[in-house]
């Protein structure tokens, strides 16, 4: 085979050229650490990676929001704390209030404290959070909840709840509004409420009752209508909703349990003629409420039994209706701590997830190093001997010997 | 007697001196490119005939040729042509997967962010601050779209450049063989093609080999020694001594594009660019027409569907303010371009009516005086109708004004531009739209436990936006709801089963189940008491409201590009594996061909290329033949001396 000249020079040069490059593109990883420079490398894997990065991205998105989250049901679990810790207190002074050794004014000192308890209450329901917007009002954040009145506080803000995306396909509630927290606590024992007319004279004091066939509840207004005639107590029973009487002329005794429609009470003491008491479905009764009836209740004068008998009829209302927001505020926060419980499951989730990711990329773009600088070495020694090889291939010519 | 032997002397010092100066000539040229090497054509001179036979008279030089394989240099010549069209095609290819696939540069990290950022402000949706990032998000967003356009632009114009550019070159080469032809024809015509002229033959292969770089041709030799060179569609490039000229002009269908053809006088015969092959030329083209444009276009794509789907997404919400969600983005348009001899006076407007239907396709709609056709250019589908509008791939096309001519013929770019035009329109923080419309609620006087969940809109719901509080009653007696707007009628869906209730008329209550009226859907659960009601109301103040914040950021996961095939992420994924995938078989394709153009260099190089250890042993064996031929002369004088020496006597 004949050799020419330049073809022994373009030859060198071109695998001195080629063996260059090869050492330049292995050194250009070490330095960067990828194995992946372009796209071109390896298509499949840098499509993978951009998903990868991308869903990325996404439990990074989901790991804020779950910190978000996390943040605000704390803002909300100190807060019902606090409320409870109200509840609690304001039970135990309503307890307080029933003892037969207080006079008008010991129970006009306590209403005072009650007062006090209602505005903080209040002051609670009208917290805010970090950055100046209110707690419990729903999507109208910058409206103030709740303003005092006469029969405790109206509620301004609307019913909604702000859920975060905590995971795909997951929105998680993280806010409470004032509507459901304060106001949607049920009245008397849940199902019923029994109450005195306030224009009672006699000594009658009803019981909180129960449910005893709830196949039979009708959801329908009952009053216990009394009549004394001639020393005899009887009583009718009335069903106002329909306007007409279920019994008439029955006879009282009290402490006897008085059933109407699955409905149970008793009534103590001696109601007087023409007193009435009425059996209502529950309702929805704000807490606030609920305090403002229990500090007017303190406030009925007590001198006479007629008057006590109001204010145990009262107290009993009192203190399940605080018995019933009690209970409903622990039930909003075992939902709160729930959610809680389930922020941090979803933190550990995604932080498994994202090391799964970062480990996955890590697998499709970043370089071995062991192979890159046992190839660095080989691509040096190639390099090498091209060069090393030119050199001697070059300095051989006849002309050396004419 | 000695006369001759002078003769036969002189003759080869003749000869080796040819042989010296050949070698010479071989050894200054070892560098010159295309260069073959020569060698001295040398025979005895025919003999004179004597009585005792057949005496010798020494040497003749015949020429001097250069040692050449036709097939050889073709050979190296075709590869040339493919090697530097897989060349350029490659590199300008690496460019765009670099600046697609590029971590920092690309579009992903930056679609992330915005996404991120739509789902901090859902967050905390009260948040002044975090609204404001994602307007600078958004800002940011639109930018890398610019810039990446910006790129793809200028590599348009960069590619173009070059076409114009390849075109002029391979005109002044043409001129330079058309001319060398000439004097090879000249040179060859004074020893009737015997004697050929090597150094012209060699300067007329390195322009035909310089010529391959740019353009595919092929030569053919004629009798007169001269080339007839025609490119890969056929077109004669030089016949003899005459040269014909390319030109660059813009397409007149996309004058963005340089499109190459024949000077026919003051006309420009355009070539098809798929009938040219080989050379840096035919590279540059298959890179603007098959690759540029496309990811142009899919990058297009992405950003009207962005936009689209956002502002889409965005209307259905309200503000701070309680106002409507105005356009996030504003939405980039299609694009019509009238071909430049149409002949009609139409105006074609195009409108993206659906952004998920779009393809990344360019279409050209023609009119043949009866018909309209609409060729999608990516697959040329040909969809044809006899009057406009149509719809077609989530376009509408209409004729705006004026009547077509036949023949006449329109560009229609739904997303060729998109991503350059792509822009925020909102401009106030608090103008974007987080909360829902509506909101529900129960009052505190409801006895029964009936829940009204939080209700959502579609997009009916822009036509008739609620005037204000639609109250439901509960009627526990004929188990109805009623107080529905009057003039709405109300579709109530339980499990699969949808069922439609006049305006008007009182709606069975069934827990769980969907109703929906005029664009607004909710659920009631639960067990409502007679006379409970339900409240559905603008939602005026809800700053805290983040329903829409949830549906915008949700976007980011959706599927909505390609008819629902891929979401934006991936199918920005899609373009960056489509790239990287052309991209490396084009370099293996290039590495593979600039393989086999240096194979078949060195095969070529065998035959003709310059040795010097062979032209070295050449000289010496010249320099002995001339210093025998000396050696002779001086014996045929000392012969005449001793002759001469005889009359002395």
């Amino acid at each position: 085979m004949r050799v020419s000249t330049s073809l022994v020079y373009s030859l060198g040069v071109d695998g001195i050229a080629r063996a260059q490059a090869d050492l330049l593109r292995t050194q250009q990883q070490i330095a960067s650490g990828q194995r992946l420079l372009a796209p071109a490398d390896d298509p499949v894997a840098s499509v993978q990676v951009l998903g990868i990065s991308a869903a990325q991205g996404q439990t990074a998105q989901y790991a804020a929001n779950v910190g978000t989250g996390k943040d605000s049901l704390r803002i909300y679990e100190s807060s019902l704390a606090q409320v409870t810790d109200q509840l609690q207190s304001i039970r135990t002074l309503a307890v307080n209030a029933g003892s037969g050794a207080l006079n008008d004014s010991d129970r006009a000192s306590l209403a005072g404290e009650l007062g006090n308890r209602l505005q903080q209450l209040i002051g609670i329901a009208n917290g805010k959070d970090g950055a100046g917007h209110y707690l419990f009002s729903g999507f109208q954040v910058n409206t103030q909840p709740f303003v005092a009145n006469a029969n405790g506080a109206t509620y301004f803000g609307d019913q909604g709840q702000v859920q975060l995306q905590v995971a795909s396909g997951r929105q998680l509630p993280a806010s409470e509004n004032g509507n459901a927290v304060f106001e949607n606590i049920r009245s008397g024992n849940g199902a019923f409420a029994a109450l005195a007319a306030g224009a009672n004279t006699g000594t009658g004091v009803i019981s909180g009752g129960q449910v005893i066939n709830a196949a039979a509840l009708t959801g329908h207004n009952y009053q216990l209508q009394f009549n004394v005639a001639g020393g005899v107590t009887t009583y009718d029973i009335l069903d106002t909703t329909t306007a007409s009487v279920v019994s008439a002329g029955n006879a009282y005794t009290a402490g006897a349990p008085i059933a109407v429609a699955g409905l149970q009470v008793q009534i103590t003491g001696a109601p007087a003629n023409g007193d009435a008491f009425t059996l209502a479905p529950s309702g929805n009764q704000s807490l606030f409420t609920t305090v403002a009836k229990l500090i007017a209740t303190l406030k009925i004068p007590g001198g006479n039994p007629a008057g006590r008998a109001q204010i145990t009829n009262g107290l009993n209302q009192a203190l399940q209706n605080v018995d019933q927001a009690l209970d409903h505020v622990l039930v909003v926060r075992a939902g709160i701590g729930a959610r809680l419980g389930e922020l941090d499951a979803l933190t550990s989730a995604n932080d498994d997830r994202s090391l799964q990711y970062q480990q996955t990329l890590s697998n499709l773009r970043d370089l071995d190093y062991n192979k890159a600088l046992s190839d660095f070495a080989r691509q040096q020694l190639a390099l090498d001997a091209a060069q090393k090889s030119f050199l001697k291939v070059s300095a051989l010519s006849l002309f050396n010997h004419i | 007697m000695a006369g001759s032997i002078f003769g036969i002397g002189l003759s080869g010092l003749a000869a080796a001196q040819a042989g010296l100066l050949t070698a010479s000539h071989n050894i200054s040229n070892v560098n010159t490119p295309n260069y073959s090497r020569q060698e001295v054509v040398q025979s005895s001179r025919l003999p004179l005939y004597s009585g005792s036979g057949f005496i010798g008279r020494g040497v003749n030089v015949d020429s001097i040729r250069r040692v050449y394989d036709t097939f050889l240099v073709a050979q190296t010549r075709q590869a040339q042509a493919d090697a530097s069209q897989l060349d350029t095609y490659q590199t300008q290819l690496s460019k765009l997967d670099n600046l697609f696939g590029d971590p920092v540069t690309g579009l992903a990290p930056a679609v992330d962010q915005f996404f991120a950022s739509v789902n901090a402000a859902g967050a905390n949706p009260a948040d002044a601050a975090s609204r404001r990032v994602v307007l600078a998000s958004a800002q940011g967003l639109i930018n890398r779209f610019h810039l990446i356009d910006d790129r793809l632009s200028e590599t348009r114009t960069s590619l173009n450049q070059q076409i114009t550019g390849t075109v002029a070159s391979v005109n002044t080469t043409a001129a330079e063989i058309a001319s060398l032809n000439q004097k090879i024809a000249a040179s060859s015509a004074g020893s009737g093609g015997l004697l050929p002229p090597n150094d012209l033959l060699d300067q007329r292969d390195a322009l035909l080999t310089s010529l391959n770089q740019q353009i595919g041709a092929v030569a053919v030799t004629q009798a007169d020694g001269t080339f007839n060179v025609f490119l890969t569609n056929g077109q004669a490039l030089v016949v003899g001594q005459d040269a014909f000229k390319l030109a660059a002009v813009p397409d007149p269908i996309d004058p963005q594009n340089i499109e190459v053809g024949l000077q026919a006088g003051t006309n420009v015969i355009r070539f098809s660019a798929t009938d040219l092959t080989g050379g840096s030329l035919t590279g540059l083209l298959a890179a603007r027409d098959n690759v540029l444009g496309d990811a142009q276009r899919t990058l297009g794509r992405i950003a009207v569907v962005l936009a689209k789907a956002f502002n889409d997404q965005h209307a259905l919400g309200v503000d701070v303010n309680g106002v409507p969600g105005q356009p996030f983005f504003a939405v980039p348009s299609a694009q019509v371009q009238n071909t430049l001899t149409n002949t009609g006076t139409a105006a074609i407007g195009v409108a993206i009516t659906s952004a998920s239907a779009l393809t990344a396709s360019d279409y050209l709609l023609r009119y043949d005086g009866v018909n309209y056709t609409l060729t999608r250019l990516s697959d040329n589908t040909v969809n044809t109708f006899a009057t406009l509008p149509q719809s077609v791939d989530g376009l509408n096309v209409t004729l705006n004004a004026g009547a077509p001519a036949a023949g006449d013929s329109f560009l229609l770019q739904p997303t060729r531009y998109a991503a350059r035009d792509l822009t925020v329109k909102l401009s106030d923080p608090a103008g974007i739209a987080l909360a829902a419309p509506i909101r529900t609620g129960a009052p505190v006087t409801n006895t029964g436990s009936g829940r009204i969940s939080a209700g959502s809109v579609t997009n009916a719901y822009l036509a008739t936006p609620l005037a204000g509080n639609v109250a439901l009653t509960y009627n526990a007696g004929a188990g109805t709801l009623t107080g529905f707007p009057a003039t709405q009628a109300v579709t109530v869906t339980v499990g699969a089963t949808a069922t439609t209730y006049p305006a008007g008329s009182p709606v069975p209550y069934t827990a769980d189940a969907t109703i929906a009226f005029g664009g607004i859907q909710f659920t009631l659960s639960g067990a409502p008491a007679n006379a409970d009601t339900f409240n559905i109301a603008p939602n005026t103040g809800g700053a805290g409201d983040n329903r829409n914040g949830l549906l915008l950021a949700g976007l980011a996961t959706q599927n909505l590009v390609g008819g629902g095939s891929a979401t934006l992420q991936g199918a920005y994924g899609q373009l960056v594996g489509q790239l990287g995938t052309i991209t490396q078989q084009a370099q293996i394709e290039s590495d593979a061909q600039t393989h086999l153009l240096t194979q078949a260099q060195q095969a070529q190089q065998q035959v003709s290329g310059v040795n010097l250890d062979e032209e070295a042993a050449n000289l010496q064996r010249y320099q002995q033949a001339y210093q025998a031929s000396s050696k002779v002369l001086a014996i045929a004088a000392t012969l005449f001396d001793s002759i001469l020496s005889l009359g002395g006597r």
